[in-house]
């Protein structure tokens, strides 16, 4: 911290703070005091409003008391009840007079009383003195058996004593009423009982009237009834005592009221029901069950502290003020010299060393900044020659640092030779044999885990020994350089080209595929590419030169076989291609070999298959929910003139290494739409569609939608007839980007060709993927459909491909039907298009007209 | 640290420590006065647990106004010239602020004696037959209209106006009965018989055989201590059964439903102002208070609490008062009302008895009462019977003297 900062604070903790302190406790104590003061007021005014209440009560009492002992009440009560039962004659007449007058300085004359009853020990009310709805009715079974009138009738039977009611609604006066009762004896026998209606105008002055405590200062009352508190509120408002609020009980807690309904006493600053904080005492009056809250507004009673706090605080902050400009000025003549000081050192630490600084400051200060100026003068000499020795210094450092550099340099270069001559060929560049053997194992071990096979490729250069022996090293050395270039453009930067010795080449192809027959025709591929392009004449040193290789190769798969057993194998598969003519290529593994002619003999076959009308489409038949034809899936049969009929799976892989399948896709949708056009043109066929296969090359391809939209215009089909068969594999494929996927099937949909997805199940298609898709139909594969009726999962597999395709409003086909169980169970749960040996196996499209004539 | 701290404070701590445990605690003493042997012991002795648990209660929450109660318990043998005898020394020699106890109404006016000459103050927590007033002693048990003229009432209503007597020959059944035969008088009962037994005798059979012969509609009775064990077994002997005559009685409560025989008394009445099934959370926390400290095998009865809320109502006016005056303590009190167990009572300044809720209950089987009937409210002590004109009360005092 500053010392700026810090002398203020402190004149602020030494002159200020202990003067707000003693201001606030202050304040704190005059409120604790002014508080219990007014407790202490409002305790006793509850004390004052209870007796004068009491005392208001207890007066009323001794009248009833004594009216209740009265001769004329005592003889009068006998007479009403003997001539009440003809209360219209002129006895009870008379009687009723004579009490009326009786009663009158209670009720007309002083108005202590509004109403006067007498009532038979029957509970008949036989005399009141004004003539309302309860008179002549009875207080045990009549309609105002439920009131207070009636309970203090019955507590004032049960106990013979003077009895209080509740100040209550009173149904036949339209107010509230309070009642006192007293029984009436004669000669030591129960006649019945007096009962008093107070006033309530006299009874709400005494019990409302002024408290005398300040402006908000008011006595309220209030009762229990059952779950609720009755504000019997004398509120300053209500002056008629009408009961203006209902409080729940249990939300009620915390007002003051709450303690005097359950009978306890007592002050304290609490809210009132109004959420004002109110300085409030509180009582009990057992006469009428009642509580009393006898309260002031706390605003007012803290009126004068809250004066007085604005007084303190305006007080505290005028001296802040004050003393924090004082404190400033102070603070700012100890530090401004001490600034400058510190600026000027700054600036000499910089550099500047001839700054001087003001010696004119008060004091201490003053001589410290004499202080300070003399040292920056012998500063100043003894750094002029400082200055020339660390020049010196510089250039010697300087220097040494970049021979440092060069031998750093040199020393580098010859580590990477070194390094290059233990792992690589120094004629070639490529890895040597060692460096192979590390990577080979490496490839092995990664193959055990990723379970792709890969191969080793053993090549040799035929006649190489001849070049070398005629022309010289030389030659041969560039031409073995030439060599490892043609190889390393043939395969991919991953794969390993190795000089395993003299004129001996490996190639180590790792991670070609998954499965063994795609893998071996994969590296026969390359294999041949290898063999091509090194049979091709090599000009070195402007003489051409012919040779071809040999090459051997061996596949693997982890583990199964040692480095060491590869290599040999693929060294002696080698040596059968230079025995089997040089300039070929031969497998290890007979089997391989022979797998790897057969595909070439097919694939050049296939080539002429469809210039020479060999391949036809099969149609199989697909039922709807009648066993109706509804349509028929178009499936391609190549009829080969030596190997008879061959089924797609054997060939389409082939095609689709090339662009064959291409030319075959065309022509099976050509022929399908043909076929689709002839049925058009009968009415009976009119509503047959086609599926046609769909492979992933195909649809891949930029101009696919285009092409559909070409065959269907030659041949004037409706494309709604037409149903394209996409797999999950093409759907799904990595190859083709998921948005092309959608847009080229949307572009479909837009030429009105419907879409089904085959094979469901077998793929992984996530279902918010699958809801992208604009399909129509997806097809439940015929895996799945084979074990319905016998394999649990199978079944609730297709039952839940079945209820989702009905959620996103597809149809649904099954495939492979051929038993009535599977059709009954599929049928059972909502499938409705069948296809399957069931209804017919594909066949030939004069069959299949057959079929549909028979059905 | 610097050393020259460490004195100082040393100094302070030791200061401290002594204004600790020397500084002397003043306690504010109070007297129990109950006979914990003799005839009454049986009944009397539960009732100092009840001073003990409220006294106990008050000084956890504070004693009064940071003193502490300190109750110093007198056993009075159930004698009650001896009884005043151990009042005199308590005021005059210990020092007690207020006196809590006796049962019987003899040893009430002993006491009330000494208390009156002293102007101390007396509470006492017994129901009992009224027709007395004291500057001097709060009266925190039931007067008639509080217990036996309702319960008379109420048996009047439900059964029928003949009536049977039956009392131990001693002060309160006497004036008891006389203000129930003036009631049943205004009420056109009748009595049909009237009969008294010397305390603790055992011998009923000829009593239940009169009730037998002469079918009264209830029985209202009186009878104290042993003698209703016997009462209750000849009556069980002779076939009379509650549902047939009910038997209304003014001295059994819980704590002598405990001593009997279980089921002797199934079915019959009692009126008190407090019974332990009343349904309250104050009478539940009193109850789970009562148990946690002195077991649950022990019964709370209308006594107890009423000696209960004797100890609290003292104990509120003295923290009111805020002072040791007895004058202003007084006056503190009669301003007190409570929320008790029974429900709420509030002291009656004119009187110095407490309003108190009336119930009625019927036996359970398990030694509980069933309440049949109860007040919708405190009703307001009499103790001079309203109904009773002042001159027959006077001579209903005087038969008592």
């Amino acid at each position: 911290m500053k010392i700026f900062t810090r002398l203020l604070l402190l004149f602020f903790l030494v002159a200020v703070l202990p003067l707000a302190l003693l201001g606030y406790f202050n304040l704190r104590q005059n409120e604790d005091t002014l508080r219990a003061d007014a407790l202490g007021r409002v305790g006793q005014l509850a004390d004052k409003k209870v007796m004068q209440v009491r005392g208001f009560l207890a007066e009323r009492q001794r009248n009833v008391r004594f009216l209740a002992e009265s001769p004329t009440v005592i003889r009068g009560i006998g007479m009403l009840a003997e001539t009440y039962p003809q209360r219209s004659g002129a006895a009870y007449f008379g009687e009723d007079g004579l009490m009326r007058q009786y009663f009158d300085r209670y009720v007309e004359e002083s108005g202590v009383f509004y109403n006067i009853f007498l009532i038979t020990p029957q509970g008949e009310i036989i005399f009141t003195q004004r003539h309302e709805s309860d008179f002549a009715t009875n207080l045990l079974t009549g309609p105002w058996r439920n009131t207070q009138l009636a309970e203090v009738f019955r507590d004032a039977r049960m106990t013979l004593e003077p009895v209080f009611s509740h100040q209550d609604t009173y149904a036949p006066s339209h107010d509230t009423a309070l009642f006192i009762a007293a029984p009436v004896m004669m000669n030591g026998k129960f006649k019945g009982v007096l009962a008093a209606q107070l006033s309530n105008a006299m009874f709400f002055k005494v019990a409302s009237g002024a408290i005398g405590l300040g402006q908000s200062g008011k006595a309220v009352f209030g009762r229990k009834d059952g779950e609720y508190i009755v504000m019997a509120t004398p509120l300053r408002y209500r002056l008629d005592g009408r009961e203006v609020l209902r409080l729940k009980l249990d939300e009620s807690r915390d007002i003051p009221m709450y303690g005097a309904i359950f009978g306890q006493s007592g002050e304290n600053v609490k809210k009132d029901y109004s959420g004002v904080r109110v300085v409030s005492a509180w009582r009990y009056l057992p006469e009428l069950d009642w509580a009393m809250v006898v309260k002031m507004d706390e605003d007012e009673v803290f009126a004068s502290i809250s004066r007085q706090r604005t007084v303190t605080l305006e007080l505290v902050l005028t001296l802040l003020f004050l003393s924090g400009l004082l404190a400033y000025y102070f603070a700012r003549q100890i530090s401004a010299p001490l600034e400058n000081l510190a600026r000027t050192a700054d600036e000499m630490a910089k550099g500047s060393l001839d700054q001087r600084v003001d010696e004119s400051a008060f004091g201490e200060l003053g001589l410290f900044a004499k202080a300070f100026n003399r040292m920056a003068v012998n500063l100043q000499g003894i750094y002029g020659t400082l200055e020339d020795r660390i020049e010196e210094r510089t250039q010697e450092l300087n220097s040494s640092n970049a021979k440092l550099h060069e031998e750093i340099a040199a020393r580098k270069e010859a580590e990477d030779e070194i390094r290059s001559l233990a792992f690589y060929d120094v004629l070639t560049g490529l890895p040597n044999r060692r460096l192979l053997m590390d990577r080979l194992s490496l490839a092995l071990s990664l193959s055990q885990r990723s379970r792709q096979f890969g191969a080793v490729l053993f090549l040799d250069m035929d006649n190489f020994k001849t070049l070398n022996d005629t022309l010289g090293h030389d030659y041969g050395d560039l031409m073995l350089v030439e060599v490892a270039e043609r190889i390393k453009s043939c395969v991919r930067d991953a794969d390993t080209v190795a000089r395993f010795g003299g004129d001996e080449f490996v190639v180590l192809l790792e991670d070609v595929d998954v499965k063994s027959t795609l893998a071996l025709e994969k590296i026969a591929l390359i294999a041949e590419k290898i063999r091509e392009i090194l049979a091709r004449p090599y000009l070195l040193s402007g003489r051409e030169h012919h040779s071809s290789p040999s090459i051997g190769v061996s596949l693997y798969l982890g583990h199964e076989e040692s480095v060491d057993a590869l290599l040999k194998h693929s060294d002696m598969a080698m040596y059968e291609a230079k025995a089997a003519g040089k300039n070929t290529v031969r497998f290890f593994d007979p089997a391989m070999q022979k797998t790897v002619e057969a595909h070439a003999v097919l694939e050049r076959d296939l080539r002429f298959a469809i210039t020479r009308g060999q391949l036809r489409l099969y149609y199989q038949a697909q039922m709807d929910s009648n066993l109706k034809v509804s349509g028929a899936e178009a499936l391609v049969r190549w009829m080969h003139p030596v190997r008879g009929m061959i089924f797609p799976g054997e060939f389409i892989s082939l095609a689709e290494e090339s662009t064959l399948i291409f030319e075959i896709g065309e022509w099976v949708l050509d022929t399908a739409c043909g076929q689709l056009a002839i049925w058009q043109s009968h009415a009976m066929t009119r509503k047959l569609s086609v599926s046609v296969n769909v492979s992933a090359q195909q649809f891949k391809r930029a101009d696919f939608v285009e092409m559909v939209s070409a065959v269907l215009r030659t041949h004037q089909v409706e494309a709604s007839r037409l149903k394209l068969e996409l797999t999950e594999s093409v759907v799904l494929s990595d190859v083709v980007e998921v948005a092309d996927v959608v847009a080229k099937m949307h572009a479909l949909k837009v030429l009105g060709v419907k879409l089904s997805l085959d094979d469901f199940g077998t793929g992984y298609s996530s279902l918010s993927y699958l809801k992208q898709l604009p399909l129509d139909q997806i097809k439940i594969d015929q895996s799945f459909v084979r074990h319905i009726a016998t394999d649990s999962n199978d079944a609730v597999m297709v039952k839940t491909i079945i209820d989702m395709a009905q959620n996103f409003d597809l149809d649904v086909i099954a495939e492979g039907v051929e038993t009535d169980d599977q059709l009954a169970f599929l049928k059972q749960h909502g499938c409705n298009v069948y296809q399957g040996y069931l209804f017919g196996k594909p066949m030939p499209f004069d069959e299949f007209e057959k079929l549909l004539e028979q059905s | 640290m610097k050393k020259w701290l460490l004195v100082p404070v040393l100094l302070l701590v030791l200061f401290f420590l002594y204004r600790q445990y020397h500084a002397e605690t003043p306690v504010i003493r109070i007297g129990v006065l109950h006979s914990l042997t003799g005839t009454m012991a049986a009944s009397e002795s539960p009732l100092v647990d009840a001073v003990r648990l409220a006294v106990e209660e008050a000084n956890l929450s504070g004693g009064i106004n940071g003193l502490r109660i300190e109750m110093i318990v007198s056993d009075c043998r159930s004698d009650a010239n001896y009884c005043a005898g151990r009042a005199e020394k308590l005021i005059a020699e210990d020092k007690v602020q207020a006196l809590f106890g006796c049962w019987t109404s003899v040893c009430r006016k002993a006491v009330k004696t000494v208390v009156e000459k002293h102007h101390l103050l007396l509470f006492y927590p017994v129901q009992y037959e009224g027709l007395e007033e004291s500057p001097d002693i709060i009266y925190t048990g039931a007067v008639p209209n509080q217990q036996i003229i309702p319960m008379i009432a109420w048996a009047l209503q439900q059964r029928g106006r003949h009536v049977y007597l039956i009392g131990s020959d001693y002060i309160f059944p006497h004036i008891a009965n006389q203000i129930i035969k003036k009631q049943l008088f205004a009420l056109d009962g009748q009595v049909v018989g009237e009969r008294y037994v010397h305390l603790g005798s055992r011998n009923l059979d000829q009593v239940v055989k009169e009730i037998a012969r002469v079918r009264p509609d209830f029985v209202f009775n009186t009878l104290n201590g042993d003698s209703n064990r016997y009462f209750f077994r000849a009556l069980q002997k002779a076939g009379i059964r509650a549902s047939d005559i009910p038997v209304f009685s003014s001295s059994i409560a819980e704590a002598e439903l405990a001593s009997m025989e279980p089921g002797l008394m199934t079915g019959q009445y009692a009126a008190w102002n407090y019974f332990e099934s009343v349904q309250s959370d104050e009478n539940r926390a009193f109850i789970e208070h009562f148990h946690n400290r002195f077991g649950m095998q022990r019964v709370l009865d209308d006594p107890m609490e009423a000696f209960y809320i004797s100890v609290h109502l003292w104990v509120n006016a003295m923290r009111e008062a805020n002072a040791n005056i007895i004058p202003v303590v007084k006056a503190a009190l009669e301003k007190q009302t409570m929320n008790a167990p029974e429900g709420i009572v509030a002291v009656d300044a004119d009187t110095h008895h407490l309003w108190k809720t009336v119930r009625i209950g019927r036996i359970r089987a398990d030694g509980q009462f069933d309440i049949v009937w109860q007040s919708g409210r405190s009703i307001g002590p009499s103790p001079y019977p309203f109904f009773i004109p002042r001159a027959e009360r006077d001579k209903i005092e005087g038969e008592e003297r």
